[in-house]
């Protein structure tokens, strides 16, 4: 048995059932970028599909698929202990953690807190089409919402189904069709205050920054700001208020969407989640108050 | 042979012969109850003995418990209880320890009862009446012999550093953050997994749990059961329980019968899809034997334990505004559901607080609106909390209800501080209402969640009285008859075995409960106290000492 890093982060993924959780897995499964020594526990093998020229070792019958370097898909059963005491005997750096379709977050994230193991990242799938009838589910409305409030990163699938669809919220989202959606979940460092990670040295990293503003700016000026920003800031999104009105941003790269904010109410918060690949802080962006 | 058992009084539950005070037997059949003249007719023509040794006693139908846990209990039974309510233990009857020296006292007692290098398990810890534990608490008091001392709800555990080593806790491991905390050598939620796997090798020792199913046996045997039902097979792994349960519950000097009522999600887990959940269910009745029996029985679960304040709740919720939470999506609940509707099966669903029961009973309606079904028996069991309307709905559904009145005496009190107010937490276990109903009604211990005593059970749901002495929801009392019928014959209706047992008249296996005393006529108060002279099953006669 070969010694293992003493601290082993896992990245869980969460979002209530359907929200696109196995198809997204599947992604990552797929996209040859799985960092070496990458482990992905799911609940069950019963959709997960790796394609057979990926897979080195085992089969869905055998609860463990070993895919190239290193890396292993694992179904857990309900049983996370017993998954994560058997990884302790392989070289692992790191792990993605399918959550149950009923698990909140942070109590998951309680879970983590193994010997060996500390959570490091809440991705959460939102699913565009049905999220906002969900929310108000009697039976699961409380939990849908309290999925999302706890992420840290939200994954929107269905998109293209439901394109108008926000989510009121000021958290880092990338859409799950997105090309850089892999790159993004598997890169994510979180904020720049939080100690950076030790894996994936060799894949781009990306952290998070939350821009918040109440006050009116000039439309003018928010736009000069914007085109300001160093090319390392690679998503900005937002609700800004203006002079010209509430306005929505996104930009991805240097393509920047300004869209005036069309419903009746305001948005619950306003500010800017700016996604970049350096830790530089907003005062660096030049975006402190 | 024939044996004829004389009785001070036969309480039969059968409506058209109440009582009775005499029974005649046959190979383990009932043959004819009523009076020892009209018997005449069978004796002319067989031999007979007369058996007087229950002339004094009252003999009830055999008791049942519908629901419990063979396997948990087998783990938990071989530990050391220290409990703050009394439990009544074949080996022994629990005196509650209500203070943090008393807990102390009695765990140096029990210390010094085990050998040298001998671990000491201790469960039933609350820090509301034994106050903060820690490592060095029981250090102070056990030294360096291994002490492991379980937390009442089985989420928490505390150990000294001797545990510890014994287990192979290794201090470096232990980072900030994690639900340990080394220094009070405390182990909760994501830490208790990591506990347990290293406890595995003691508490799950194949002669340890051996001694555990030993212990139940007499338990349920004290507890003047006949029948019991094991209502989630396969809680740790389906194959072993199965096996064990052959070795230790079947055979002649097992004096009860076990319906075995597989977990229906670990059936299917691993993404077998619901579909195939009967199927597999099917192939489990090769393994019924003459006691143990799994049924087209299943058992599925709707929102989380009770104990915990993990119940589904509707508004106005929790005090403390926290949420209970669902043990599977709404969405793979009815998938389950749907798949055993259509295949015909009971359907068991756990179901704690009103909003798990309001999800159960909408999934209920659904499918008696896609595929109605008669005589169902579709069973909600625990149901802790419930609205009068639901009441309603479970009626008109033709559902039954299995309660565990227990909650409403050892939580009905602290509920009312710092859970749900005094309102909800005084009705829980809204039995009266199920009687006035109509709706078949049994009571269960979930044991190891509360005695598996049915006297005890009886009266709770007779007196409502909790753990500080409060009468809590009188209007929701029901009878002493109400209350013996719950445990033998309404039991038997949700087991599926009314045919054969639950009631004593001809035909029906002679399984008997044989008491000092008559639990109708006697003061509601003593119901708890009376004494278990005997228990019979299939005419094999069992005696409590």
């Amino acid at each position: 048995m070969m010694q293992m890093s003493p601290q082993t982060p896992i990245t869980l993924i969460g979002g209530y059932l359907g929200a696109g959780k196995t198809t997204f897995i599947n992604k990552l499964l797929n996209s040859g970028r799985l960092p070496s020594r990458t482990a992905v526990l799911v609940n069950d093998f019963g959709d997960i599909n790796v394609d057979e020229h990926l897979i080195r070792s085992g089969s869905k019958s055998d609860q463990v698929i070993g895919l190239a370097n290193g890396c292993v898909c694992c179904s857990i059963a309900d049983d996370l202990t017993a998954a994560l005491e058997a990884l302790k005997s392989s070289v692992i750096e790191r792990v993605l953690l399918e959550c149950s379709g009923v698990a909140e977050p942070q109590k998951a994230r309680l879970q983590c807190h193994y010997p060996g193991y500390y959570p490091h990242a809440s991705v959460v799938l939102v699913d565009a089409l049905n999220h906002a009838q969900r929310c108000t589910d009697k039976y699961v409305g409380a939990l849908v919402s309290a999925q999302v409030k706890q992420a840290d990163l939200i994954v929107m699938s269905k998109s293209s189904a439901n394109p108008d669809f926000q989510l009121n919220i000021l958290l880092p989202s990338v859409d799950a069709d997105a090309e850089d959606a892999v790159e993004i979940v598997l890169g994510w460092q979180g904020t720049n205050d939080s100690a950076e990670t030790g894996f994936g040295d060799r894949a781009p990293k990306f952290f998070t920054e939350t821009w918040r503003c109440q006050e009116s700016l000039s439309a003018e000026k928010l736009i000069q700001r914007l085109d300001a920003l160093p090319a390392s800031v690679h998503r900005v999104k937002g609700f800004v208020a203006t002079n010209a009105g509430i306005v929505e941003i996104q930009r991805v790269g240097t393509d920047m969407q300004i869209t005036p904010w069309q419903s009746l109410s305001r948005p619950d918060h306003l500010g800017l989640v700016f996604i970049s690949h350096t830790a530089e802080n907003l005062a660096l962006l030049g975006w402190a108050d | 042979m024939l044996t004829l058992y004389n009785a001070r009084s036969i309480i039969t539950m059968n409506e058209s012969l109440p009582r009775a005070s005499a029974v005649l037997v046959r190979d383990g059949m009932i043959i004819e109850v009523g009076e020892p003249e009209r018997m005449e007719p069978w004796l002319r023509h067989e031999e007979y003995v007369v058996d007087d040794r229950f002339a004094e006693q009252v003999i009830c139908p055999g008791f049942i418990d519908p629901h419990l846990h063979p396997s948990m209990a087998a783990v938990l039974l071989p530990m050391e209880f220290i409990t703050a309510m009394r439990w009544k233990l074949p080996w022994g009857e629990v005196q509650p320890v209500t203070d943090s020296d008393g807990f102390d006292e009695r765990m140096a007692a029990l210390s010094d009862m085990k050998g040298v290098g001998e671990p000491l398990f201790i469960w039933g810890y609350h820090q509301l009446w034994h106050g903060p534990m820690s490592r060095a608490r029981i250090e102070t008091v056990t030294g360096d012999k291994p002490t492991v001392v379980w937390h009442r709800s089985f989420h928490e555990v505390y150990m000294n550093a001797a545990a510890m080593d014994m287990i192979g806790v290794v201090a470096a491991e232990i980072k900030p953050g994690m639900q340990i905390d080394i220094e009070r050598g405390w182990f909760f939620e994501g830490g208790l997994g990591y506990a347990i796997s290293r406890l595995n090798p003691w508490i799950l020792a194949p002669e340890q749990y051996a001694a555990g199913l030993q212990r139940l046996k007499q338990v349920v045997h004290s507890g003047g059961h006949t029948t019991i039902g094991d209502l989630a097979t396969g809680m740790f792994n389906l194959t072993a329980e199965a096996e064990a349960l052959s070795q230790h519950l079947e055979g002649d000097d097992v004096p009860f019968r076990t319906r075995l009522v597989a977990h229906g999600t670990v059936l299917t887990k691993g993404g077998v899809p619901p579909q195939q959940g009967p199927e597999l269910a099917e192939a489990l009745l090769q393994r019924n034997s003459h006691r143990l029996h799994f049924g087209r029985h299943i058992k599925l679960f709707s929102d989380g334990a009770f104990f915990s304040q993990l119940a589904q709740l509707q508004a106005p919720g929790y005090i403390d505004g926290h949420h209970g939470e669902w043990l599977s999506t709404p969405e793979v609940l009815e998938q389950h559901i749907r798949s055993y509707w259509y295949a015909g099966y009971q359907i068991h669903v756990h179901v704690t607080g009103d909003l798990g029961l309001q999800l159960t009973l909408d999934i209920l309606q659904k499918m008696q609106e896609e595929k109605p079904r008669f005589n169902h028996g579709f069973t909600l069991e625990h149901f802790g909390f419930s609205t009068p309307e639901q009441i309603r709905q479970i009626k008109a559904l033709g559902a039954q209800v299995s309660a565990n009145v227990y909650y409403l005496h050892e939580l009905s009190d602290s509920y009312t501080q710092s859970g749900i107010g005094y309102e909800r937490a005084s009705q829980m276990a809204r039995l009266g209402s199920c009687f006035k109903a109509g709706i078949n009604t049994t009571v269960h211990s979930d044991f190891t969640m509360a005695p598996a005593e049915p006297l005890n059970s009886m009266w709770v749901a007779v007196n409502r009285i909790n753990h500080v002495g409060d009468v809590m929801g009188l209007t929701e009392a029901i009878s002493p008859e109400q209350a013996l019928q719950a445990i033998t014959l309404n039991a038997a209706h949700v087991l599926g075995m009314a045919d054969i047992t639950g009631s004593i008249r001809a035909g029906k296996r002679a399984d008997f409960t044989v008491l000092d005393d008559d639990p109708l006529t006697c003061d509601p108060l003593c119901l708890r106290d009376i004494n278990i002279a005997a228990t019979v099953f299939e005419g094999k006669v069992f005696p409590l000492v």
